[in-house]
Formats: C-alpha cells, sequence, structure tokens
C-alpha cells in the first residue's frame, strides 16, 4: 500500500481520536464532559471499534482498564474533575498496571470557561505515580496521544495524557499517515491473581513494582524525543510545556527553549545539563508550579510562578506581562489602542422552551422559606437572576446528599433538591438511596430531558439510544425510584403550570420524603422541537412584567408592551401561564 | 514573524463556527500555517462567541493578543464593541448592523451605534447584511456575504475561499453560499 499523507484542520480533540485509533486503541469508554466530549464523538466513527458513555467517570475508567486486561487496547476519556470521580480505580490501577496499553484522556479547563473548578491534573500523575504527557497543539495531540500506547505497553502502566480547553477545542493544520501503529502484539485476556487481584498481600509487592517502575520511568524521561531542546541565542532559558509552550516561542523566537512533552517524571537530568550552560532559567506553566517544584526538589536552580499567576488562563498578553516581571523583555509590544469599554454582559440563558424554566419559576414563587440544593447540568442556570431558585452547586450529584445534611440539621426551611438526569444516573442514585435510608425530610426534583444537553446533547440511560447512535430501551427513572421502596414519586408535564405548582406546594410541605419527575425533553438534543410560536395582543398588556420574570429569550420589551419573537419561540406557553391578564398571550393563529 | 489574523464575534447559534472553518481552510490552501481557536462553553445558551484565525509562516498561539487584530468579522454590534480592545487603527472591521438583545437589558442602539461608529478603525463597515441576504433568499447568508466582502481585504486569493467553502459545506448549501460568497466580494467596489 502506498503511503498517503492526509492534510487537514483538525481540533485537539479530533486530534486525540486520530491519534487514539493510530495506536491500535480498539476501546474508548468515558463520561461527556467539557471540553473532552468531542473525543469519544470522533472515534465512534472509526470501523471495529467499541466506543461507549458510562454513566460516570469511574465506570467508564474501569471498563476500559477491563479492557486492557482482556487484551485490547484501551483508552478512557473525561474532564479534568472527572478524574476525582475516576481517582479510586486510578491509584489502584496503578498497582496493576495493564495488559494491552490502557491510556487516561483528562482534559482540564485552566480558566473555567465550563467548569466548577480549574484544578490541574497534572498533580494525579505525581500522586498516582504514573508517566503524563502533555502535548502543546494539535498536531502533537494526535502523534503524544499515539505514543501514549507505546509507553503504557512498554512500562506496564496506565498512561495520563492531559490537554486542556485551549488544546482540545483550537484547529490546526495537521499532516498525518493514516495507517495505525504495527506493534500490535495479539494480547490475550490475562488471568494473573498476583497482578490483579489486589488484596493486601499482593498490593505490598505490587507497590514496589510500582516504585521500581518509577525508577525505570525517571531513566525514560530523559532519553524520550518528546522532551527536548530548541536552541536559541540567548544566556536565559524558559522551561515550558502545553498551551504555555505557544505563548513563550511567540514572544521569545529567539529564546533556549526547554519543551516537555513528557512532564511526570520530570526529566531532571536532562533539564540539568540544559540550565549548565545557561545564567538563568525561568519555567513557563499555566495553573500549578507543578514542574517548578518537580526541578526544585530535585536542587534545580529555576524561578517561575514568582512572575505568573496560579490562576486562570495564560494568553499572550499575559505570559508577556510574566516574562517582563521576570525582565526577559524589556518593552511590552502590545499597545492598547482601544481601551475595554462599559457593555452589558451577555450571560448564557436557558433556551426558549426550555423544559427547566416553569421549574425554578415554581420554585422561585414558593417562597423564601425553601432551601434549594442544586446540582450541575443546563439547570444550574437556574440559579441566576430572575429565576434565582438555587442556593448550592459543588458537584455533581452532590445535590440529593446536601439536601439530606441540611434536612437533617434543621427544620425551619423546607428542603428541595434539583438535579438534572444525566446527572442523578452519574451519582444521584447513592444519594437518593441515602435519602431513604436515612429517612430524610425532603422534596427531590428529578428533571428529566432525557439527555446530557449541557455538554452537547449526549445520550444517558434515559435516552432510548447509544454513542453509536443505536436504539436501546430506556431505564424509566420512574420505576428505578419506586423500586427502591419510595411511595410518593410522580411524573407530571411541566408546561401545564398550574397542575405542577400545586404539585409542588403540596409535597414540599408535607413531610417525609417525595420525588417529582417532570419529564418534558429538551428542546434542543436530541431533535430541534418548535411549535407554533405565540404572540402578545398589544392592546391587553398591561406592563407588569411578569413574563420577563421567566428568562425567556424570546420575550423583549419595547416601548412598553411585551414583544414575542416568532423564530425563537418555541411555543411552550410558559409565559401565557404566568401572565396575569386572560387572553394577553395567545398561540400565533387565533390572533 | 509575521502573523495576520481574523477574529469572529456574536452571539451562540450565528454560525461563527463554519464560517471561521471556511476561513482557516482558505488560508491553509494559501499555503500558510494555519491556528483557530474557539470558545463554545456556553455558547449553545446564547452567551458571547468568538473564533480566531491565525495564518501566517508559522503560528503558534491560537488565540490574540490585545491590539493585534487586523481584521474582524461581527455578526452583531454589542459584541463587536467587547472585543475592541483587540483592534488598532489598521484594523479592518466588518459587521452586521443588528443588535441581538440580551435578556432584562434594554439596550440604546443609538448609544451603541455612537459607539460603533467613532470606533476609528482603518476601515469600518456597517450594513444591513440580513438584508443583502433576504435579497438573495436565505436571512442565514449573511456570514459569507460578510466573507466575500473582507475577503477582498486580506492577503488569500479568492479561489482559495472557492476551495474552502466546497470543502466545509454541505453538498445542498454550496452553490448558494458560492453565489453569496461573489455577491459579499462584488460589495467591496462600494466601499474601496
Ligand atoms: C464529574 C463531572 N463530570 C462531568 C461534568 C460535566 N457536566 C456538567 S453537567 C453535566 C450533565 C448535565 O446533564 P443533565 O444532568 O441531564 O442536565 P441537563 O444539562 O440536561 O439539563 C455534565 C456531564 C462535570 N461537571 N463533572
Ligand atoms: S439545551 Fe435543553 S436543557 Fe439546556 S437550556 Fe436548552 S432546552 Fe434547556
Ligand atoms: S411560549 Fe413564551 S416562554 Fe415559551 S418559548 Fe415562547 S415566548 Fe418563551
Amino acid at each position: 500500500m502506498g503511503l498517503k499523507i492526509i492534510k487537514k484542520i483538525l481540533s485537539g480533540n479530533q486530534a486525540i481520536s486520530i491519534g487514539a485509533y493510530k495506536g491500535n486503541a480498539r476501546f474508548g469508554s468515558g463520561y461527556p464532559g467539557t471540553p473532552s466530549s468531542e473525543i469519544l464523538e470522533h472515534f465512534k466513527n472509526y470501523p471495529n471499534v467499541t466506543a461507549q458513555w458510562a454513566p460516570n467517570e469511574k465506570a467508564g475508567f474501569e471498563a476500559a482498564l477491563g479492557a486492557s486486561i482482556a487484551g485490547t487496547r484501551s483508552f478512557a476519556t473525561m474532564k479534568h474533575v472527572g478524574l476525582n470521580v475516576a481517582a479510586d480505580p486510578l491509584m489502584t490501577s496503578s498497582y496493576t498496571g495493564v495488559n494491552a496499553s490502557f491510556v487516561v484522556v483528562t482534559a482540564d479547563d485552566p480558566g473555567m470557561h465550563s467548569s466548577q473548578n480549574e484544578q490541574d491534573n497534572r498533580r494525579y500523575a505525581k500522586f498516582a505515580k504514573v508517566p503524563l504527557i502533555e502535548p502543546s497543539d494539535p498536531f502533537e495531540a494526535m502523534a503524544f496521544m499515539q505514543y501514549a500506547f507505546i509507553v503504557s505497553e512498554k512500562f506496564d502502566t496506565p498512561v495520563i495524557v492531559r490537554s486542556t480547553t485551549r488544546i482540545s477545542h483550537s484547529l490546526g493544520v495537521v499532516q498525518f499517515d493514516p495507517r495505525t501503529l504495527d506493534n500490535e502484539q495479539n494480547l490475550k485476556l490475562q488471568k494473573d491473581f498476583r497482578k490483579y487481584v489486589m488484596i493486601p498481600a499482593n498490593a505490598i509487592s505490587r507497590h514496589k513494582v510500582v516504585l521500581d517502575r518509577l525508577e525505570k520511568l525517571r531513566v525514560f524521561t530523559n532519553e524520550t524525543p518528546i522532551n527536548k531542546v530548541e536552541k536559541g541565542k540567548t544566556s536565559f532559558g524558559i522551561i515550558t510545556s502545553s498551551m504555555a509552550y505557544n505563548y513563550v516561542k511567540e514572544l521569545l523566537p529567539d529564546a533556549h527553549v526547554f519543551k516537555v512533552g513528557f512532564s511526570y517524571p520530570m526529566p531532571v537530568e536532562k533539564i540539568r545539563e540544559f540550565i549548565s550552560k545557561l545564567d538563568r532559567i525561568v519555567v513557563v506553566e499555566e495553573l500549578e508550579p507543578f514542574m517548578e517544584e518537580e526541578l526544585k526538589i530535585a536542587g534545580l536552580n529555576v524561578e517561575g510562578k514568582k512572575y505568573f499567576p496560579y490562576d486562570g488562563e495564560f494568553n499572550l498578553d499575559i505570559v508577556e506581562e510574566g516574562l517582563k516581571k521576570a525582565g526577559l523583555i524589556k518593552e511590552k509590544t502590545t499597545k492598547v489602542v482601544f481601551s475595554e469599554l462599559k457593555l452589558p454582559k451577555r450571560p448564557p440563558a436557558l433556551c426558549p422552551g426550555c423544559p427547566h424554566r416553569p421549574i425554578f419559576d415554581i420554585l422561585h414563587s414558593l417562597g423564601k422559606d425553601i432551601f434549594i440544593t442544586g446540582d450541575i447540568g443546563c439547570y444550574t442556570l437556574g440559579c441566576l437572576p430572575p429565576l434565582s431558585a438555587m442556593h448550592t452547586t459543588v458537584c455533581m450529584g452532590a445535590s440529593i446528599s446536601m439536601g439530606v445534611g441540611a434536612s437533617k440539621a434543621q427544620s425551619e426551611q423546607k428542603v428541595v433538591a434539583v438535579i438534572g438526569d444525566s446527572t442523578f444516573f452519574h451519582t444521584g442514585i447513592q444519594p437518593l438511596i441515602d435519602a431513604y435510608v436515612n429517612n430524610a425530610n425532603m422534596t427531590i426534583i428529578i428533571l428529566d430531558n432525557r439527555i446530557t444537553a449541557m455538554t452537547g446533547g449526549q445520550p444517558d440511560p434515559g435516552s432510548g439510544f447509544t454513542l453509536k447512535n443505536k436504539q436501546v430501551k430506556p431505564i424509566r427513572i420512574y420505576d428505578l425510584v419506586k423500586s427502591i421502596g419510595i411511595e410518593r414519586v410522580y411524573e407530571i408535564d411541566q408546561y401545564n403550570y398550574e397542575n405542577t405548582k400545586k404539585l409542588l406546594k403540596d409535597e414540599i410541605n408535607k413531610p417525609g420524603l417525595s420525588v417529582i419527575i417532570p419529564t418534558r425533553p429538551c428542546v434542543l438534543a436530541p431533535r430541534k422541537i418548535k411549535d407554533t410560536p405565540l404572540v402578545v395582543v398589544s392592546d391587553k398588556c398591561v406592563d407588569c412584567k411578569r413574563c420577563l420574570r421567566i428568562a425567556c429569550p424570546a420575550i423583549d420589551f419595547k416601548n412598553n408592551k411585551a414583544i414575542i419573537n416568532e423564530m425563537l419561540c418555541t411555543g411552550c406557553e410558559v409565559c401565557m401561564h404566568v401572565c396575569p391578564v386572560e387572553g394577553a398571550i395567545i398561540k400565533k393563529e387565533e390572533k | 514573524m509575521n502573523i495576520n489574523s481574523v477574529l469572529f464575534v456574536g452571539v451562540g447559534g450565528d454560525g461563527i463556527i463554519t464560517a471561521s472553518n471556511v476561513v482557516a481552510y482558505a488560508c491553509m490552501f494559501a499555503g500558510f500555517d494555519v491556528k483557530k481557536s474557539e470558545i463554545h462553553g456556553m455558547s449553545q445558551r446564547g452567551g458571547s462567541v468568538s473564533a480566531s484565525v491565525r495564518y501566517g509562516d508559522k503560528v503558534y498561539s491560537p488565540t490574540d493578543k490585545i491590539g493585534s487584530v487586523r481584521f474582524m468579522l461581527a455578526t452583531e454590534k454589542v459584541e463587536m464593541l467587547r472585543w475592541a480592545q483587540y483592534l488598532n487603527k489598521n484594523s479592518v472591521v466588518v459587521v452586521n448592523d443588528r443588535i441581538v438583545p440580551i435578556i432584562g437589558q434594554t439596550i440604546e442602539e443609538d448609544k451603541i451605534d455612537e459607539m460603533v461608529e467613532n470606533i476609528g478603525v482603518e476601515k469600518l463597515i456597517k450594513r444591513r447584511f440580513v438584508d443583502d441576504a433576504n435579497n438573495l433568499g436565505n436571512s442565514r447568508l449573511s456570514n459569507t456575504i460578510m466573507l466575500g466582502l473582507l475577503s477582498n481585504f486580506m492577503d488569500i486569493d479568492e479561489k482559495y475561499f472557492v476551495d474552502a467553502i466546497d470543502q466545509i459545506l454541505p453538498d445542498k448549501l454550496r452553490t448558494i453560499n458560492q453565489t453569496a460568497f461573489s455577491y459579499g466580494s462584488r460589495l467591496s467596489e462600494e466601499y474601496a
């Protein structure tokens, strides 16, 4: 077969999935989370691969580990906080090691474009004593991902590949040979009690294997070509990795640069040699001083976070500022010509017709004596004014369990937990059992729009189809909740505003545990829903602005009258139900 | 290092990702290295969206520096102003003369227009491209018309844009977008 090079503009995530396939991965699993979701969405299109969404990251991680032990090269994808959920298997899979290669992709989110924190997952590699590989652009994302599969089998270890939002969601020119690695070994399922059963007796000896492997990796990291020196003309040197590398190269094209691609364990010896010929060394890295600390522990004289922020995403301007503070550039080239203007912010909002809207409007209107523990998804937007109906959001699944605690700790406020369907399947089921067995006095609302909407509409166990678009029987949340033994469980059509309000009010005021499941689907995914739009009869509008309080993007006010944008309106009728004037908002054709 | 960049700004659902992909491919076909960044965190929910295409002999950073953007395509006026600090006196800005309302806020269009017109870049083209698009029979063609117009100021031959449109857009939208592109390109005579 002749060599055929493909040249394309690819996102980091597309590139990672190509790298996985070229590395002979044939099994991929994970849980959606921005900015990691597109990796499996691309990978699923390859022939002869298994690609599937798991209900959460721990399940996805373990499925991939199981595939590896069964002899198939595998990987798991997740966003940074997802690795917290999968931290338990991560820590011990370091002890078991792998059979066929197993790679864990974590996509971090410096700057918190779409996350609840900006933890730096490089720390996990050190914590678990596994190798860490960090690409800096789409081309490297592909090449390094493929490389990770070689490292994994060579050293019998899971390997972490770390991307960031800016790498996953940036595009670059990638040239590649679409053929896969030819190092496949035809591995068979491995039964090895001493290696894979981590009872203390086995784990004690495996820990020694881990430490021994770490020593070998400490040698390897100085030899791998992805840790490399780029010679320059300066008297100082820069050590950098990941996205920060790009900013350094653009701002200091003449500097000596040590580019770290294999960042745990750090290539201390190679860096020692790099440093020896230079006056000064500055480490430029986003978020934590991970490399700086490793180098300082090794006794190397480097500077770093003295000049650069610990928080937020880097960009050319921030890195230039830091380099100037460090005295490595004299003048900033940034010329601020137009200063930042004062403009109204454009906060995200629930879509027109979103099924979550009436629930939050009702909770808001039920008054101040309700404490609402929330969760993560599109519905988290219910915390913003004017809906303002959510008082906590910590991590996925925390709504119900925090509600259990809040309901036990006091009795002045009624407790309501609000959670989405995908989040419920992710980590909401055990908290629900907690609420039941510990007899919590609370109302749980499971917003069942039957999709993981927030991250772009991936299917969950209630959707009725899979990542590969195969039809399956959906799990009905009502049946699942009932099977636990909870008695007061209701499904309700929340577009029927009055009935929903009555049910919520009654249940919140009754003592004991109840579960309410609003069942309207998301209007955006898996398919767009648009019904006949509504219109405002201008003469009848009394300028009370009640309809503005539901925060529907289709409703605007001009000349003291509400107007509905018929392109945006989906016809959910929620505004009509909250409007106090009979006949002021009507279906369009009735006009 | 000579890097040019095109910054696309607007509101979720405006089609910025597609428009920026067309430019990225046109630059690659013209023989440049290209990096592009896009942020689509909460964009689906109507938030601000931006994408940036940077091209040159060798491009490292996918994002721009303040005051360094040569070309801007804005699908909406408030968003154009929000990103104004990335522009400089030599910038060329093509902006669709429209405002997407913000929930719970009244935007005074006169004030916004005044700010837009006083921006002081080398070339500011503000026009109701929506009307042009409707004349061509599809309100969603605005971006392609704007691209056609903007392409005249860029050092990228028109033929590469034509190829890029073929590469990016699905079959049934190709011809109409090619028409919209050349319509936009011809508009530049009005703004020379
Ligand atoms: C541990 C973890 N994994 C993934 C995410 C990303 N994420 C945020 S919300 C969400 C699920 C949202 O789905 P659902 O609960 O059904 O609510 P919807 O958005 O559909 O309203 C996901 C996957 C996260 N924040 N934390
Ligand atoms: S995507 Fe679906 S769930 Fe999310 S805001 Fe829109 S309608 Fe609501
Ligand atoms: S019916 Fe009312 S609330 Fe529903 S989408 Fe239309 S304008 Fe918005």
